[in-house]
């Protein structure tokens, strides 16, 4: 069911560690994710809101820096709008003669001189009454014959104004005779001493220089800038006026109109992310700060980097930690795991360390519960075969040669037909002897004394059975006969070298066995030696490989032997085989010296 | 196996980071960041010069908009190709990226100029015809157009019947015979008017007067003097004046000097030709820009001129033309 209803799975790599540290680097991935994203957000509004009051706080700076000029200007208009000599000279009478004319023109020029030393913005202040006079500044003023004063935009506003000072935009004053300035000009129509007869306008013109360096001088980054437009939407500023009258740039005219003062609002377009901010004055112009946001404290770009470089280590470093984390989380699984695979190849002798007592800890302890128990069980198996198979032996070696048993009665029945009473008294209590030994259940471990007497009864039968075909000598060092050596050892051997040695010699003539015993080191060597055939190294071989091939009762004799020496005393001893064709065999029986 | 598989890990981590980290400093050190460096060459950096003062304001605006700073250079005077060519030596050694130029033509200037092209740096040229140059991009007055708008004016002024009068100040100027090329050209389309003649003043005021006052004289109809240059326009205009012929003549003449602006304004000259110096400096190094960004540019960029009038001459757009320094005078 549910392999059905995950088709992938939710773990799909091999391991758990691979997994843990793959969903813990998911995890980190996401959170780190979506938290570079939230402060990179955060971080761009609030440098966004920043720049923006930034700019609102510059630009409100322009404005009274502008302000605070045409404010002047104001002023010294009002000025002139108070001064009697103005007043009179302006006036539509005619009682001043030239000569009288002339000190008053010298007099408002000395006012307007004095005023024009002390600010070097003004570029030039003048007064025209409509009775055709002008004053001016200068002693000695040529008008531009070309100008024509009623056709001037500041002549027409201030008369359209009626008494209220105006401000143009900015343009070139062609009044005088060869200059052509970039001036702001402020103009007011003067009334008479009724104040209702308008008698002359009055005009003060500001240096451009003054707005140009107030807006130019303005930091708003590499690429931000101050443009002025008045109510109407004309731009009256603007450092790019002549590539917008060309139509090779646009400004946000309307959007700037729709604003209101103090306001700012955001432009993004192919040329970038920009703020506009703007702030209104009171003779109607608006003045706005323009910023582009990348170029502002600190750009986007670079906040973005080093967001997604922190993020990155950020990343890296919980990733390696996770990875280690889970490597050391699962270690003593995997620890458990290869102690496991240990156990598989059968080495039960392993316990798994326990590190803590948690879920694998209790798993390492089961673990090492049931190894153990599982040891001891095949231990157990182990040591009941071996007893079994003991038991066995046992039961094979009390068995007697049937052929042996039938000869050897066979022998004595021919000797008591014969009357040799004394050889048939001598075989037959060697026999009894013989039999007695085999039948001892009690004891396994004899004296190699009592294996002597054993192995002597029997060549005792045989001797006399075969007479001068058998001879033998029993040649066993008298320090090792209190030693203990497993029963019926040596017989098995004599039997394999009276029956496939000498028996088989042409002849039969001067078979000889020796059986020799000493100690050598801790060990006790017998050797049982003929003259005889001598074996082939396949049936030396065969001689002594457990139950295949040959099952005569005398291969399985010597088999037993050995079987029996390696499972009293252990696979270093045992029995060698030293045979050559024509020439014998020698067999070598090695057990522990043994008290 | 189990060390195996972390390793591939540990591998795998350093190569995010490695690659990461190379990314980031690309990033950084990327083109977005890399200083752009343009030179600008003008035909002359005299600030008494108000055409190539323009040029550079055009440039600066250029630059400022793209928030980075250019080199302007130039030779004091005019004519001087010899400067030219070493600055341009000059600049080609500190390799920009893109070179903008008003060649003083020469083939010394040309096979500069190829130079520069074969080390791999961009050329805009300005106020230049597309004619056998190196591989390059144009920005450049339209004059052919400047020769038609003063046909056209001279033909509107006289109500149709316009015979016209043209002194240029020799044959070999390119832009001279443009303009001419385009005058006859729009001439050709009305069957009242036509060209008198075409006199060659050789920049010399005296010679213009001579030329016009020989022409007026003369029992020749004609109703329009076109000057192609500044001395042609002093000249021709003092012979008006002298001659008493300012109402009945026209003159129509190209560019704005101070002098020119007082003629104008005087009615003297009754239409002047003018181009847009700033909008050709912006362009070029707009052009400049967007060669080295490998952007689309178009071979030739014109820029088209004004015609200004008594009338029209302080106009919120042609006071900028004409007057183009808040701080001159």
């Amino acid at each position: 069911m549910l392999k059905k209803r995950f088709p992938i799975p939710l773990f799909p790599l091999k391991s758990i560690q691979s997994n843990i540290s793959l969903a813990f680097s998911l995890l980190i991935l996401a959170a780190i994710v979506l938290t570079s994203l939230v402060s990179f957000q955060v971080s761009v509004t609030t440098v966004e809101k920043n720049s923006k009051g930034y700019i609102e706080e510059i630009i409100k700076q322009v404005n009274l820096n502008i302000q605070s000029y045409v404010d002047n200007m104001e002023n010294i208009s009002l000025l002139a709008l108070t001064n009697k000599d103005v007043k009179y000279y302006i006036s539509d009478n005619s009682f001043i003669s030239a000569e009288d004319r002339r000190t008053y023109e010298k007099q408002i020029s000395d006012l307007f001189q004095a005023i024009l030393y002390t600010r070097k913005d003004i570029a030039s202040i003048m007064v025209f009454g409509y009775n055709g006079r002008f004053v001016s500044d200068r002693r000695i003023t040529s008008l531009n014959p070309n100008t024509k004063l009623q056709e001037q935009e500041w002549y027409q506003m201030a008369r359209a104004a009626g008494g209220k000072s105006v401000v143009t935009s900015p343009h070139v004053q062609s009044l005088i005779k060869n200059e052509y300035r970039w001036v702001v000009s402020l103009s007011r129509e003067l009334k008479s001493t009724d104040g209702i007869t308008a008698e002359g306008v009055f005009l003060v013109d500001l240096n451009l220089n003054v707005i140009n360096d107030i807006c130019s001088n303005i930091n708003l980054g590499k690429k931000g800038y101050v443009f002025i437009v008045d109510k109407n939407g004309n731009i009256v500023y603007h450092p790019q006026q002549q590539l917008i009258d060309s139509h090779l740039r646009t400004e946000q005219i309307t959007k700037v109109l729709q604003a209101s003062s103090g306001d700012s609002f955001i432009v993004d377009n192919e040329e970038g992310k920009r703020i506009y901010s703007v702030q209104d004055t009171n003779f109607g112009w608006r003045i706005v700060g323009v910023a582009n946001t990348d170029d502002l404290i600190t750009s986007k770009s670079d906040l973005r980097n080093s967001i997604i470089l922190y993020s990155l280590y950020g990343l890296v470093i919980p990733v390696l930690i996770s990875i280690w984390l889970s490597h050391r989380l699962l270690m003593p699984i995997k620890e458990l795991q290869s102690d496991m695979k240990q156990v598989e190849k059968g080495n039960f002798n392993i316990q798994t360390e326990i590190r803590q007592m948690n879920e694998i800890g209790q798993l390492g302890r089961s673990f090492n519960l049931m190894v153990s128990r599982t040891k001891f069980l095949m231990e157990e198996t182990i040591a009941n075969q071996e007893n079994k198979r003991k038991s066995e032996l046992l039961l094979l070696q009390s068995q007697i040669n049937p052929h042996f048993l039938y000869n050897t009665l066979d022998s004595i029945v021919w000797m008591a037909e014969q009357k040799q009473h004394e050889e048939v008294v001598l075989m037959t209590s060697a026999l009894a002897k013989l039999f007695r030994a085999s039948i001892t259940k009690d004891q396994e471990l004899v004296p190699i004394q009592v294996e002597i007497e054993h192995i002597t009864n029997y060549l005792l039968i045989q001797k006399m059975r075969y007479n001068d075909e058998l001879n033998y000598v029993i040649d066993i060092d008298d320090a090792i006969h209190s030693y203990k050596t497993l029963k019926i050892l040596l017989q098995p051997l004599v039997e394999n070298a009276i029956y496939h040695g000498i028996r088989n010699m042409y002849g039969m003539e001067d078979g000889m066995i020796t059986i020799r015993g000493r100690q050598s080191g801790d060990q006790v060597v017998f050797e049982v030696e003929d003259n005889g055939h001598g074996m082939t190294p396949e049936q030396q071989g065969r001689l002594l490989l457990s139950n295949t091939g040959d099952s005569r009762t005398q291969g399985i004799g010597i088999r037993n032997v050995n079987e029996r020496i390696k499972l009293y005393f252990g696979h270093e001893y045992g029995i060698q085989i030293k045979s050559e064709i024509e020439e014998g065999t020698c067999i070598t029986i090695t057990i522990p010296k043994l008290d | 196996m189990r060390n195996q598989r972390l390793t591939l890990w540990l591998l795998l981590a350093m190569l995010v980071i490695a690659t990461n980290s190379v990314f980031y400093f690309k990033i950084l050190s990327g083109p977005s960041h890399e200083e752009r460096n343009i030179t600008v060459i003008l035909r002359s950096s005299n600030v008494r010069i108000d055409f190539w003062q323009a040029v550079n304001m055009g440039a600066e605006a250029a630059a400022k908009e793209m928030g980075f700073t250019i080199k302007v250079v130039g030779p004091l005077s005019e004519s001087d190709s010899d400067t030219q060519i070493q600055l341009l030596e000059e600049a080609i050694e500190r390799k920009p990226q893109a070179i903008v130029i008003a060649p003083i033509m020469n083939d010394r200037m040309r096979s500069t100029l190829f130079k520069a092209n074969e080390l791999g740096i961009k050329l805009v040229i300005i106020n230049m015809s597309p004619d056998k140059l190196p591989s390059h991009v144009v920005v450049s007055s339209d004059h052919i157009e400047g020769g038609r708008l003063a046909a056209q004016t001279s033909v509107e002024q006289t109500a149709g019947y316009a015979v016209i009068a043209m002194i240029s100040d020799n044959a070999n100027s390119i832009v001279s015979e443009e303009r001419l090329q385009g005058m006859q050209s729009e001439l050709a389309g009305y069957k009242d008017s036509s060209l008198l003649g075409v006199y060659y003043a050789d920049n010399s005021e005296d010679r213009a007067y001579q030329i016009a006052n020989k022409l007026i004289q003369s029992n020749t109809r004609f109703n329009t003097f076109i000057t192609l240059n500044e001395s042609a326009s002093q000249g021709v205009a003092r012979a008006l004046k002298e001659q008493d012929r300012v109402d009945d003549i026209n003159l129509i003449g190209f560019d704005s000097s101070s002098d020119e602006v007082q003629l104008l304004e005087s009615g003297i000259m009754k239409s002047s030709i003018v181009q847009k110096p700033f909008n050709m400096g912006y362009l070029g190094v707009k052009t400049a820009l967007n060669l080295i960004d490998g952007d689309t540019t178009e071979p030739i960029t014109y820029i088209d001129s004004n015609v200004i009038t008594k009338g029209n001459m302080f106009t919120a757009e042609n006071q900028k033309l004409l007057f183009p320094f808040i701080n001159s005078k």
